[in-house]
């Protein structure tokens, strides 16, 4: 169902784009480039992230609960091979 | 606190499971240059680091740390679905079978439990991230050399990223291990110890 989801993959890439600069930025803390470039990212990780969550499921356990948080997939069952 | 984000850092979707790959990557999993070591490693270190940027650092990839622990799992819960007795017996997936079933825990590839024996936190600032860029490149090597030992594609791709991931930890610890240095007598590096010798 959700085996290569180019929503998800999308979404995980952006995310990591942003994780790398964040970890950058613990030691280049006034390299105003790549703050610059982090917010440009996390807007289209935000975007993202909204038409992901209305498609499939909530990503974190603050924004689900219940069924709506519990419900397959989980990410290590081959992203919905196993429901 | 930790909260958790339901989606892997990179995507791990394995079509053939294969035992024989799976005994060597749990390595991975708890073994002695493994991620679940890595993590806490870290998470520990973190309390003693003076300085913000080495309190972040350490905070941080210790959580990424973490996320590789879930995809390092995946690979391996992936690997051994659906396994018959005549394909874990001929893989000689029988001994870690006969302990876990196909259960994912935490052990070497010689099947020795995780032990905290492959870690430290010295409360010693230089030897802390000393020991973490070694690590870095200990868990390089291991990724080196389970890419030398896999052929399925589906597996090497998550192992290449994983791989990619302790060379920029090991440029992070190193920037880390400078901005220690820098803020030391550069005659007198390691009579000091930032972590616990108070300034006069």
């Amino acid at each position: 169902m959700l085996r290569n989801n180019e929503l998800l993959k999308e979404l995980s890439q952006v995310a990591f784009i942003m994780w790398d600069l964040h970890l950058y930025l613990d030691t280049h803390t006034c390299d105003t480039d790549a703050i610059a470039l982090y917010n440009k990212y996390k807007e289209k990780y935000l975007c993202l992230k909204d038409e992901f969550e209305e498609k499939y499921w909530k990503l974190t356990s603050t924004d689900a609960q219940g069924v709506e948080w519990i419900k397959n997939p989980w990410p290590w069952e081959k992203e919905g091979c196993d429901c | 606190m930790f909260q958790y984000e339901k989606r892997l850092q990179f995507p791990v979707n394995i079509k053939n499971p294969n035992p024989t790959l799976a005994k060597i990557i749990i390595t991975q999993y708890g073994g002695p240059d493994g991620e679940l070591g890595a993590s806490l490693r870290y998470l520990s270190q973190r309390f003693s680091m003076p300085h913000a940027e080495l309190k972040g650092l350490l905070t941080d990839i210790g959580t990424e740390e973490l996320g590789h622990l879930e995809m390092i799992g995946t690979i391996v819960y992936q690997l051994t679905r659906n396994l018959s007795m005549e394909d874990i017996k001929k893989a000689g997936f029988d001994a870690y079978f006969v302990d876990h079933t196909t259960g994912i825990y935490p052990q070497f590839a010689s099947g020795f439990p995780w032990s905290a024996a492959t870690i430290q936190s010295t409360g010693d600032t230089i030897a802390d991230l000393h020991e973490d860029l070694a690590a870095e490149q200990k868990a390089r090597k291991t990724y080196d050399n389970i890419l030398r030992l896999v052929d399925d594609p589906d597996v090497k791709e998550p192992i290449k990223f994983l791989r990619a991931r302790e060379i920029v930890h090991y440029q992070r610890f190193g920037e880390g291990l400078r901005i220690a240095t820098d803020r030391l007598d550069s005659k007198n590096f390691y009579a000091f110890n930032p972590s616990f010798d108070k300034c006069k």
